[in-house]
């Protein structure tokens, strides 16, 4: 059944790409297509939680992770430092929070950066464009761009708002799709805060894999850094301590 | 079903079929990939602003329209600033918010308003609707070339003005004020006064949207002169709109006007004020207006308010009181009398385009200056500049030999200067030299000594600079008894010699050659250029003011190539148009211009690339822009100048005109054009162009150069910097065969590994501009036919015996992809414990010699060797290299020796405590075990503390990691007290080894024969499988 379906995908694949040059397409169809090329709309909906296993190669040091999310908007992410669980970040709902790298212990995220993650993480489980207007988002197909030297559409979306340092910003990003697979394999946002602040960052996407008939990138850049998947569970057993804020000892 | 995939397939295989056997033409992004250009500034002098706009509500937002770098936006109240316009032509006439959506909707006018005889050209409107994160070209002003003014109705956005300034060198119906009424889809020219009159100012009245006002100026510019003023030059009102219009000149004196600057006060819109330039110098500068352009009453002509009106026509009144009044300037003045009297600005650098203040607080301004922009706290005293806008335009840039080598190149109003192409922690401001004041040009290194040449406008100093000693000497050609006058252009041509070092060349009409590092020269060749005396005489340049600043100086050579193949060859262009060759080292002269093909009369040679691939075979680019002549134009000689062919092709934009072309010295079908729109670039003699717009803007490329060593291309821009272009060797390789290749590994000569390690402490410069280094890493280069985006793509280093050393993130770009590696494979695995042990971040370097680079994509394999080889500069013996290595390996082994062994006594430790909490029995054995392992493990690793001040005492394995990450790390011998430190530690680590071999055969024992008896079990992870798990 599995090479059926694989060979179905690449049908689907290899149909679209005329296709989608031959006449233009809307950002609706564009994200119906890669949601129903990638396993389907109904199943991406379906899932409950996600973890994703993966390393970070920084030069020569390997960093894992371990990446945990729920429908309800909880998230972790746990890397491990010469073998200690250090907690990134982590959401459980509430409130999010950060470990502090001096004292190892955790410290709550200032409440602009909390409110924002609650603004959105429930909403963004799995992908902001997964029923963007029910979220209320908006989208907008802005024209063709070359991205690593692929054709793409690039995709306008609009997310609520966000807080940045006491002033309603918008949030805008873009993503574009491969014409030939009509998968997203790059998202460009601009940085709100920091030291990078106004700049503009474009973090790219590979190495999509089947994972019980859904399809994920298991090759990503966050921030310019390189992020290799190595695990994807669909649902898995959660302890949800791992998002919960650890009171001071 | 079926029916319609099978119909999709037969869609698919039609272009393929018909594709299948051409050839593959990668354009643009398809054959760059991921090849990046880095940029390293200098932003310390910035560049010229054109134009400064802020959000009408949001205090911290800020929008700078520069002259050649694009738009750029603070967020943080003028901080800092970065891009957000990269993709589109760098020169701006004017940032204009819509007041009803300032935070998404953003005009910009291109083409710079401040005409100077260098400025660049614009291509039109624009508009953003999302912040600027996507730009749409309005259509209808292609052929705008400048527009000054963007002015959106405050109570209806789909109503704008839009004053297009218009073409500096030539006629065009393109000038005057447009209107849309449907938000930019529909356009009307509802004020036009004639080809050479365009607007120079739009504004309206801020209370009455229906209220405008226009100020019309007649200008021109040539290759030798300038003019400013005419009877068109008017201010005109409109009441209704823009229907009608009337001249408001109640008051102006008769006769010529030049151009005016124009203002209303924004909190009183009867107050208007101009400044204008006439035929009665007593009635120049400043007037006002109080009835709303009635009448109008003159206040003052000082220095100030009448300097150079072409380019410093900008009033500025303070948002909250009509009689403050800023006007740009030489200095830029202010005056809080209502124009009656001013002062000088604050202290910055000169030129002052634009000042706008605060919304909120007056005592906060911005100035626009010719370099960068300025900050002021206290209402215009003093001054700061912003330090990250690297807007600085170069006219020239050439390149040493040095590791890393250095770039030097000459700036508009900025000097010349000097800067490394990398350097530790990047390229700063402090990294930068002065090396010539004025306006600088071009700037020569002396091929063998340390000693720098440069100069200032029209060749008025050139100076000889000697690094070491720190001394200048003024070297220009001087005139002899009985020459002619000597005319030097703006930007007089400089050339060093491959062949004799100390030979020097310039050029004014004639070509002049020194021997001796210009103390004495040689005059070696006739007036090479037309003479026309038409275009000789500047003084009365300017129009009603005059304006002679040399800037205009014409019928003068304007470059000199010298062969590298040949002393006696030299090639020589005028600003008129004639190309002129020598054969004899300047006894004869060919004039070869009526060979040219395809070049208008007296279009301005820019530069002539004498080539290494033959004698005979050279470059030379034409720019007419200066006649209103924006085409491309680069021709190929190979005989001399006898025959000559064109090698640009529709892959250039017809208005890109060319400034300069740089050959590879490798191989010959692989040229650089640098253009008014950035850079292009043909791997196949010009058959085919392609622009590099990775990280690459579209900004005007005066001159580029090919570091030899490097092979490092690298670009003065006139409004970016320098923008370099890491290694373009791959690109001398691509043919059709590479390109038909799923996968392609680039050869590379071994590579150095580079052995620096110094300081870059940079406190202060949080705010600054910090230029990208060049990576000394090895540098993998592969081309892809196609973008990888299914299945699973990895690369690693492997030695060649196929161990895995070190794994690497592939690019994954269609066309060429760059992986850095860093020559280290990877970190030990360290022994828990409670903090970092920050020596275990040490990765080893490998040892020179032959690696596999193993990309692994899908099910296809592709391997490629790479050599490494020690630096040339080490301060090792090879013995002693190897003795480090030696000791790196078995630290290395020792520090996961020990993680395992603290890994093998938290397990034992884990069982222990179960058997303690479960069985009861078995309770004091397991607890015994437990105290004896918890003893050793306090003394192998910390156990207690943070990360910060309250760090516990480092125990063995921080120590030993410390070591090993010294040893490793180091490109010196093993030092005598690293030496001795191992052996304390060495045995250190033998004694606790015996300790934990005596808890295991006393307290370990008994505990084992508990679990055997109960029959429980204790396993754990092999060695390998431990390691393994990294």
């Amino acid at each position: 059944m599995k090479t059926v379906k694989t060979l179905f995908f690449a049908i689907v694949f290899a149909a679209i790409s005329p296709l989608a040059q031959a006449q233009d397409m809307t950002a609706d169809e564009i994200i119906d297509a890669y949601f129903e090329n990638t396993g389907g709309q109904d199943n991406w909906e379906d899932i409950e939680s996600l973890r994703y296993t993966g390393t970070a190669n920084v030069q020569g040091m390997e960093f894992p992770w371990i990446m945990t999310m729920t429908e309800d908007g909880k998230q972790a992410l746990v890397i491990d430092f010469q073998g200690q669980k250090i907690t990134q970040y982590a959401y459980d709902g509430e409130t999010m929070w950060t470990t502090n790298f001096m004292t190892q212990e955790a410290e709550k995220a200032d409440a602009e950066t909390s409110d924002n993650m609650k603004k959105a993480s429930k909403k963004n489980f799995i992908s902001p464009l997964l029923n963007y207007k029910d979220k209320g988002y908006e989208v907008e197909l802005i024209g063709n761009e070359t991205i690593e030297g692929t054709d793409t559409y690039k995709i306008k979306l609009t997310e609520d708002p966000i807080m940045v340092d006491g002033v309603e910003t918008p949030k805008i990003s873009y993503y574009f799709f491969e014409k030939e697979n009509m998968v997203p394999i790059a998202i460009e946002t601009e940085v709100k805060q920091g030291p990078m602040a106004g700049q503009k960052i474009q973090d790219s996407m590979s190495d999509y894999q089947e994972v019980d008939g859904l399809y994920f990138p298991f090759s990503m850049t966050q921030g310019g850094q390189a992020m290799q998947v190595t695990k994807i569970e669909v649902n898995p057993e959660i302890d949800d301590a791992v998002f919960a804020f650890p009171e001071k000892k | 079903m079926k029916k319609l995939v099978l119909t999709l397939f037969a869609l698919a295989l039609i272009p393929l079929a018909a594709t299948a056997q051409d050839k593959i033409t990668l354009k643009g992004k398809e054959l760059f990939g991921d090849m990046r250009a880095r940029h390293i500034g200098p932003a310390l002098m910035s560049g010229r602003i054109n134009d400064l706009e802020l959000h009408p509500s949001n205090s911290r937002i800020i929008y700078a329209g520069t002259a050649g770098g694009g738009v750029w936006k603070s967020s943080d109240g003028g901080a800092t600033f970065s891009p957000i316009f990269d993709d589109y032509v760098q020169s701006i006439g004017v940032v204009t918010l819509d007041p009803n959506d300032p935070d998404q909707t953003i005009w910009v006018g291109t083409g710079e308003t401040w005409t100077r005889n260098s400025v660049s050209v614009g291509d039109g409107l624009y508009r953003t609707t999302d912040g600027g994160g996507t730009w749409k070209e309005i259509p209808g002003f292609e052929n705008s070339e400048r527009i000054a003014s963007v002015v959106v109705n405050p109570k209806n956005s789909n109503e704008v003005y839009v004053g297009v300034l218009g073409a500096l060198w030539s006629d065009s119906e393109d000038r005057g004020v447009y209107k849309t009424t449907d938000g930019g889809k529909t356009w009307n020219k509802i004020l036009y006064v004639g080809p050479s009159t365009g607007a120079a100012d739009v504004i309206m009245d801020p209370t009455n949207p229906n209220v405008l006002y226009t100020s019309m100026w007649q200008f021109r510019r040539t290759g030798w002169g300038f003019n400013s003023g005419g009877e068109n030059s008017a201010i005109y009102k409109s009441t209704d709109a823009g229907k009608t219009w009337n001249k408001i000149h109640n008051g102006f004196p008769g006769g010529k006007l030049g151009r005016i600057g124009l203002a209303v006060a924004p909190s009183d819109n009867n107050r208007l004020y101009a400044v204008l330039e006439t035929e009665d110098k007593a009635k120049n500068g400043l007037w006002v207006s109080k009835d709303a352009g009635k009448s109008w009453e003159h206040l003052n002509n000082d220095f100030g308010l009448v300097v150079r009106p072409f380019y410093f026509s900008r009033i500025t009144v303070d948002p909250r009181n009509p009689d403050i009044i800023v006007k740009g300037g030489l200095s830029g003045s202010i005056s809080r009398d209502g124009g009656k009297t001013f002062k000088n600005l604050g202290q910055m650098h000169s030129d002052i385009h634009d000042v706008v203040f605060h919304i909120k607080d007056s005592d906060i301004m911005y100035a626009g200056t010719d370099g960068g922009v300025y900050r002021s706290w206290n209402g215009g005293t003093t001054f700061e500049i912003v330090e990250n806008l690297p807007l600085s335009q170069f006219y020239h840039i050439s390149v040493d030999d040095a590791e890393p080598y250095n770039v030097y190149g000459g700036l508009q109003d900025n000097g010349s200067w000097w800067g490394p192409s990398s350097s530790p922690g990047g390229v700063e401001a402090r990294d930068w030299n002065s090396v010539g004041a004025g306006d600088g040009f071009r700037v020569l290194k002396h091929p063998t000594k340390n000693i720098i040449y440069s100069e200032m406008q029209g060749a008025e100093n050139v100076w000889r600079y000697d690094v070491d000693k720190n001394r200048t000497k003024t070297i220009q050609p001087l005139p002899r008894k009985g020459d002619e006058e000597l005319r030097f252009n703006w930007n007089a041509p400089m050339a060093v010699s491959a062949h004799v070092p100390d030979r020097f060349y310039m050029g004014s009409q004639f070509v002049h050659r020194s021997d001796d590092m210009g103390d004495t020269w040689t005059i070696i060749s006739p007036d090479l250029t037309t003479n026309d005396p038409a275009k000789q005489d500047q003084s009365k340049s300017g129009g009603l003011s005059v304006d002679n600043s040399g800037a205009e100086n014409h019928t003068t050579i304007f470059t000199i190539a010298e062969s590298p193949l040949d002393q006696n060859i030299l090639w020589v262009g005028t600003d008129d148009g004639n190309v002129q060759v020598t054969q004899d080292g300047g006894k004869t002269w060919n004039n070869v211009t009526p060979n040219l093909v395809g070049i208008p009369a007296n279009t301005w040679v820019y530069h002539i690339e004498a080539s290494v691939h033959g004698k005979g075979t050279a470059y030379a680019v034409f720019d007419g822009h200066t006649t209103g002549d924006m085409k491309p134009y680069a021709l190929k000689t190979t005989d001399f100048g006898k025959t000559w062919k064109n090698i640009i092709t529709d892959d250039i934009d017809e208005r890109a005109f060319v400034r300069n072309i740089q050959e590879d010295y490798e191989n010959e079908d692989l040229l650089f054009l640098g253009t008014e729109f950035g850079l292009y670039v043909t791997i196949d003699g010009g058959k085919n162009w392609s622009h590099f717009t990775n990280n690459m803007p579209l900004v005007a490329v005066h001159f580029i150069d090919l570091q030899k060593q490097t092979n490092d291309l690298v670009m003065g821009t006139h409004g970016r910097g320098v923008i370099i272009i890491d290694d373009i060797s791959p690109l001398r390789e691509i043919d059709q065969e590479i390109l038909a290749k799923d996968v392609h590994f680039f050869d590379t000569e071994p590579i150095t590994m580079v052995e620096q390690g110094g300081f870059s402490g940079n406190f202060g410069a949080e705010t600054q501009f910090v230029g990208g280094n060049k990576p000394t890493s090895a540098r993998i280069i592969y081309y892809l036919k196609k973008r990888h985006t299914f299945g699973k793509m990895a690369m690693e280093i492997q030695d060649m015996e196929g161990n895995t050393l070190t794994e690497l993130n592939p690019g994954k770009s269609k066309g060429i992809n760059v992986v850095n590696w860093n020559f280290n494979t990877t970190t030990p695995k360290m022994a828990a414990a409670k903090t970092f042990s920050f020596g275990g971040f040490t990765s080893p370097r490998v040892p020179a010699g032959k690696y596999k680079v193993v990309l692994t994509k899908g099910k296809n394999t592709y391997e490629h060797i790479i050599e490494t080889k020690y630096d040339d500069t080490a301060i090792t013996t090879l013995a002693e290299r190897k003795k480090q290595e030696e000791m790196t390996q078995e630290m290395f082994d020792m520090v996961e020796d020990l993680a395992y062994m603290v890994y093998e006594i938290g397990e034992m430790q884990d069982k222990a405590k179960e058997v303690m909490e479960n069985n009861p029995k078995g309770k004091k054995t397991a607890q015994k075990l437990y105290d004896a392992l918890e003893d050793l493990r306090t003394d192998l690793v910390v156990t207690t503390g943070d990360n910060y001040v309250a760090s516990a005492e480092p125990e063995l394995r921080e120590r030993m990691a410390e070591l090993y990450a010294n040893i490793a790390g180091s490109y010196d011998r093993v030092s005598g007290a690293q030496l001795q430190n191992y052996e304390l530690i060495k045995e250190e680590f033998e004694n606790e080894k015996n300790r934990y071999a005596e808890i295991k055969n006393k307290e370990g024992k008994k505990f084992m024969r508990f679990l055997e008896k109960n029959d429980m079990e204790l396993s754990m992870d092999s060695k390998e499988e431990y390691l393994e798990d990294k």
